[in-house]
């Protein structure tokens, strides 16, 4: 077997693995055990300087002073606000493409798809500019209606992938079968493909969730005001508000890190489908 | 009624063409069976006749009406799939029920008629499972129930029986044909086992690449195979085939057989020339019995009880299998006396048209 198991390996190998290992995971987590300390550091530490040393009490009410202090539950509501119709339009939008695509050979099929997919490898970030004079003149600029579009048209292209390739592999008999039954197109889809969807419906519900709730570029892009800023972007204007409130920031970055979070250890399984549904056929 | 009829129909992918020309009347409430090797456009022409691929040139018709253009779901067809193609997400009485349902059906009737075709497949304990836990048989028989609910006029069957083990197998082939006696509709029944075709059919097509090669009833495919094609097709073990000499001799025909013997055949004959004599293997007699007989060494013998199957070869090599008592007790390496019967045997010309059948009746 390779390659070998370390609890096989020889003495020293074994030795160096477990000096080596403890060593990455502290320096690979630094960052967030960071925070997570200084989430938890009396504000006095930090005039005093104590940056990294160890706290000299532990702070609970940090996170209390975020809630009462800013809009950060305003901020993560409009989250929620941006997330969700997203989560709902992109993983719907994308059934129904997904199903035309995988099931109809109509002539432009292939040109269709690979316009789903081309999409996919355009950095949106040179799409900026364009897209914020576009919000503009739509007048969808800084409102949480104009972030769920463009989230939705961003997020179409790599969902219909994943959905097509989901329906492809299912047997197409199924569909055939009831087309001689009488059932008509729509009822197909409703009844056959859609039930059997589901585990796809799931995977990418929890991926799609994590990237939207996870976005900054675009919530600072497309919004300005408080009222419509999600929990990413809204924790910059907090360090605008706290020049060097750090351990309030801290808190609060925890606190916007939380719902993904959850999502991923309630829907581990469905994730961790998702990362490799799209992948292979079936 | 419900007869189907098929006039040239031809089905081309892109420049390749599948199916060149069918014409074919299938009466209603006839057994139908396409059969031929894989490949040779027997499923494409059920599928069809289903509306499931598009007909490229031709005109079909199910009960007088033209259903060239007409949607699979609108044919008035049933069809069973060779994968059953059943809805995993639902349970056997919802399988069978679905496609009434989606089309309005009340729901009494739905129940109504979900528990006759239970009832007549023995699927009533089954009802509330889902297709997962069930065997392959049982799940034929859902993929069977799915179809009769709906009353159709034509059933289509796509090798329905190939996933299936050898004794099952012969029990719903029963099964099919029992169900087709009891609904007297029509059936068209694709398979590449010449065994089903024979059991089943009333009438067999035989098919080879997208053509046509004989229409019959299973015994008349068997005795009078139009050509050398269906004459190897049907039959198991299949028919020997024996390059001879034939000429015209004395208002009959004389053949010269590998080693010199000759034998002579009731027919007429136009002009002399090498022609492939066929004989089938339970029409060859081990014992020495026949027209003509000649010296074979034994190379196989295979014992099946009931009888025996010698694979013998002849003076010039030809290798042909031999029918025998299941007591024969010779071994490889014997030499036996082969008696060719002249009634049994089959004479093809040089384009393997059949120039005489021996169909037993001479």
């Amino acid at each position: 077997m390779f390659p070998t198991p370390i609890q096989k390996a020889s003495g020293p190998t074994r030795l160096a693995y477990q000096i080596a290992l403890p060593i990455a995971l502290v320096i690979w987590l630094f960052p967030l055990i960071g925070v997570a300390v200084t989430s938890l550091r009396p504000a006095s530490d930090l005039a005093a300087g104590n940056y990294f040393g160890v706290p000299s009490s532990i702070a609970f009410e940090n996170y209390a002073s975020v809630f009462r202090d800013s809009p950060i539950g305003w901020y993560i509501l409009n989250s929620f606000k941006v997330t969700i119709p997203t989560v709902i339009g992109a993983v719907g939008l994308s059934c129904l493409t997904g199903f035309a695509l995988a099931v109809y050979g109509f002539r432009a099929n292939l040109w269709v798809f690979f316009a789903f997919v081309a999409g996919n490898f355009i950095p949106f970030q040179i799409l900026m500019v364009p897209v914020r004079d576009l919000t503009l003149k739509a007048g969808l600029y800084d409102s949480t209606l104009g972030l769920v579009l463009f989230h939705v048209a961003f997020q179409t292209g790599f969902c219909t992938l994943f959905m097509r390739n989901f329906i492809k592999g299912m047997p197409f008999a199924l569909i055939e079968s009831a087309r001689v039954e009488g059932v008509s197109e729509w009822q197909i889809f409703r009844h056959i493909v859609l039930p059997l969807m589901r585990p796809a419906i799931a995977a990418l519900s929890v991926l799609v969730f994590t990237f939207v709730w996870n976005d900054y570029f675009w919530a600072t892009v497309l919004v300005q005001g408080q009222h419509a800023m999600p929990v990413t972007a809204g924790l910059y204007a907090l360090n605008g508000q706290w020049v060097a409130a750090w351990h309030l920031v801290s808190a609060g970055s925890i606190v916007a890190a939380l719902p993904p979070v959850l999502m991923f250890f309630l829907m581990q399984r469905h994730f961790i489908a998702g990362l490799t549904l799209g992948a292979t056929k079936g | 009624m419900a007869e189907v009829s098929l006039s040239n129909v031809k089905k081309d992918f892109g420049a390749i063409s599948i199916i060149k020309g069918i014409d074919l009347e299938i009466k209603d409430g006839e057994f139908c069976v396409f059969v031929g090797p894989s490949g040779c456009g027997k499923s494409t022409l059920l599928r069809m006749i289903a509306g499931l691929e598009d007909i490229s040139q031709g005109a079909l018709r199910i009960g007088g009406r033209d259903m060239t253009k007409i949607g699979p779901s609108d044919r008035g067809v049933a069809m069973v799939f060779q994968s059953y193609a059943l809805y995993p997400h639902m349970t056997v009485g919802e399988n069978i029920g679905f496609g009434l349902r989606m089309t309005g059906h009340e729901k009494a009737e739905i129940a109504k008629r979900t528990a006759a075709a239970a009832k007549m497949l023995q699927l009533e304990p089954l009802l509330e499972r889902k297709p997962g836990q069930l065997s392959g048989g049982q799940r034929q028989r859902v993929a069977i129930g799915r179809a009769i609910v709906r009353n159709p006029e034509v059933f289509l069957f796509d090798e329905p029986l190939s996933n299936l083990d050898a004794s099952l197998r012969v029990q719903m082939r029963g099964e099919i044909s029992r169900l087709h006696q009891d609904l007297g509709a029509t059936m068209i029944y694709v398979t590449h086992d010449q065994v089903e075709a024979m059991t089943m059919a009333d009438k067999i097509v035989v098919l080879s690449a997208g053509r046509i090669e004989q229409v019959g009833s299973p015994l008349e495919l068997y005795h009078r195979p139009k050509n050398l094609f269906v004459a190897g097709f049907i039959g198991s073990p299949k028919m020997n085939f024996i390059p001879v000499d034939a000429r015209p001799h004395n208002g009959g025909i004389e053949v010269t057989l590998p080693g010199g013997a000759t034998l002579q055949l009731a027919g007429t004959l136009a002009a002399a020339g090498k022609m492939t004599l066929g004989l089938r293997p339970e029409h060859a007699s081990a014992t020495g019995a026949g027209d003509a007989v000649l010296p074979a060494k034994v190379q196989l013998a295979e014992h099946l009880g009931s009888e025996t199957l010698f694979f013998v070869s002849l003076a010039d090599g030809t290798e042909i299998a031999v029918k025998a008592d299941g007591l024969a007790a010779e071994r490889p390496g014997d030499t036996m006396q082969i008696g060719f019967p002249a009634r049994a045997c089959h004479l093809f010309d040089a384009d393997g048209n059949a120039v005489l059948n021996g169909d037993l009746t001479r």
